[in-house]
């Protein structure tokens, strides 16, 4: 199958004015302007298939966000190439965004003083489409985003994750082949993210919408995204599923076991203790050194159990380490 | 184009009903700018009374100058408050012009549409009442050829400032502090242009009429209309030349306006 996003190469340099600091800077900053190259975006590579759900992930000022503008074509590119369903994104503009929507978090694209269903309405004169499209397209998303509450409200009085779910069903009105959504949810409460999340999800496997999402927030990318791209410093430092990731960089895993009785010298081979709290103790193993089964046979044979339960090392640990110790570098 | 005015009539009647909601608001705003542009008339009325006459030109004739560019500066106002610096320099701190790009539409059409101010309404009626006062008190030989001159006047003042505004909207990619330049002028020039021209400096003259040639917007159909001779000698034909000034401002505006855009998706923000 042909990939609907092709980047190669890509590289987005920024020029950043340099500012003195202590003593006469104010004269210096007046009489000089010296520039020190950003390079936002370094060389980055990566394919995507139709209908994949991928999450791009990175810490703040990685180059996600400047990587999504270049998707979308608010960005011109300073070096390598986009090609996105057979379009250059910021080239024949107004072609291309007609077939992609967009939800940028904190901005709105509704009209602040309108209600709601205004601002669908205006959108489907902006983007021409079918009034029979139009409706079906909008009763869908009314159920499922459970807009009826609030669509006859002004956006202004809506509260962050009402504004979300609009926006969310603005970008999808015309029938986009692919959805860049960048932190969709970010500040939301748990029920808002999940409801959010369900969409999404919806979107991707009923439609066969391509979405690709940035965000802060892992359990998005946990219980959403098959793949998963990282970038850091404006290079990709992975690409490929998030269950790899876990495995190749997931660190130690925990075996939390109920004894029936207090062992407080419950020493086994292969792990150590990590804490010891009454008939509870927790264990923490390395994944390539011993099998959980293995570590549970050793156990048993010596102590009684009464339960037990195998942790996973949580995934925000897992990419935080690799931020921190870089070590996809 | 037929699909870009049915836009344009939905973004206006958007803005009108958005504006309406906020009823009290929307009454002091228009009774603000009547007060304010009568009280700055009346200011001027009492000094010119005092003088008799400014630069050979009696009350009723400065009126004439004053109220033909309160009427169109007002409509201009109104229709191109979305290019306003001190708006459209907000929409691109705040990355809502990024919005704008989104959509699948021509950009200056939606810039037209972020914004028209009815309550310019104010400004418009005031300087369509000085108007009226001027052509009663001048009693002008109202012909054919000289409604036309005014029509011709108002349209090249909308669009020579609808450019300047043009102009500046498109300098904030850059840099928000420098639009103060870019309001003298507009501002400035509109205030200038209710005064005859030739009551200023040479130098100043020079600069509005070889480098923005703001003195065939206002100035010139006023001669005409008003049967006063040319001081400055220009050809006749002069009192028809608003509308090219005016379309020259524009036009170059929309140049640079193409340029920035391209220059915006280039640099961000």
């Amino acid at each position: 199958m042909a990939s609907i996003i092709a980047v190669k190469k890509l590289d987005k340099h920024f020029k950043v004015r340099k500012f003195h600091r202590g003593r006469f800077s104010g004269f210096q900053n007046f009489f000089t302007r010296e520039h020190h190259l950003v390079r936002a975006v370094d060389g980055v590579n990566f394919e995507i298939q139709s209908g994949e759900l991928i999450g791009y992930l990175g810490p703040n000022g990685a180059g996600k966000s400047t990587t999504l503008k270049m998707l979308t074509g608010l960005l011109v590119p300073t070096g390598g190439e986009i090609n996105v369903d057979g379009f250059v994104p910021s080239k024949q503009r107004k072609e291309y965004v007609s077939r992609i929507g967009a939800v940028f978090g904190q901005r709105s694209t509704l009209w602040w003083d309108l209600p709601v269903f205004e601002s669908f309405e205006l959108l489907r004169h902006i983007y021409k489409i079918p009034e029979k499209l139009f409706k079906k397209n909008l009763d869908e998303f009314r159920e499922l985003l459970e807009l009826d509450t609030f669509i006859n409200t002004p956006v202004r009085s809506l509260s962050l994750g009402q504004r979300m779910r609009a926006d969310i069903c603005a970008a999808l009105l015309h029938d986009p082949k692919i959805l860049f959504l960048d932190e969709p949810t970010i500040g939301l409460d748990v029920v808002a993210k999940e409801r959010i999340r369900q969409f999404i999800q919806h979107i991707n496997q009923d439609r066969g919408t391509t979405v690709i999402l940035t965000t802060h927030d892992l359990s998005d990318v946990e219980k959403l995204c098959n793949r998963i791209l990282i970038i850091d410093e404006g290079k990709l430092l992975y690409d490929g599923q998030l269950e790899q990731l876990r495995q190749k960089f997931g660190g130690k895993r925990q075996l939390v076991v109920d004894f029936f009785e207090n062992y407080p010298e419950a020493t086994i081979e292969g792990a150590e203790i990590v804490e010891i709290n009454g008939a509870r103790i927790t264990f923490e193993f390395e994944r390539d050194s011993i099998a959980a089964s293995d570590l549970i046979g050793r156990l048993s044979s010596k102590y009684r159990i009464r339960d037990l339960e195998v942790k996973e090392p949580e995934i925000e640990e897992t990419i935080r380490r690799i931020y921190e110790q870089q070590l996809l570098k | 184009m037929q699909n870009s005015i049915k836009l344009l009539n939905k973004y206006i009647s958007v803005n009108l009903r958005s504006q309406l909601q906020y009823r009290l608001t929307f009454v002091f705003e228009v009774f603000g700018t009547i007060l304010l542009t009568l009280t700055e008339f009346a200011a001027l009325a009492l000094v010119l009374l005092k003088f008799e006459n400014i630069g050979g030109w009696t009350v009723g004739e400065v009126a004439f100058l004053y109220g033909t560019i309160n009427a169109s500066f007002g409509i201009m106002d109104m229709f191109f408050s979305g290019f306003d610096p001190r708006n459209f320099g907000r929409h691109v701190r705040m990355g809502t012009f990024d919005q704008l790009l989104l959509r699948p539409i021509n950009i200056t059409l939606q810039v037209l549409g972020l914004e028209f101010q009815f309550r310019r309404i104010g400004r418009i009626m005031i300087g369509v009442g000085i108007l009226i006062y001027s052509v009663q008190t001048t009693s002008i030989l109202w012909t054919g050829e000289k409604a036309i001159v005014l029509f011709f006047a108002i349209i090249g003042q909308i669009a020579y400032f609808g450019g300047l505004f043009i102009f500046g909207a498109t300098i904030t990619f850059w840099t928000i502090e420098s639009i103060e330049v870019v309001n003298i002028l507009t501002y400035g020039g509109s205030d200038l242009i209710a005064y005859p021209m030739n009551i200023y400096p040479e130098l100043l003259r020079k600069f509005f009429t070889f480098i923005l040639p703001a003195i065939f917007l206002n100035y010139y159909p006023a001669l005409f209309i008003l049967g006063r001779p040319d001081p400055f000698n220009f050809p006749p034909y002069a009192h028809w030349l608003s509308p090219f000034a005016g379309m020259l401002i524009l036009f170059f505006s929309l140049r640079f306006w193409r340029f920035g855009i391209t220059k915006y998706q280039s640099t961000g923000t």
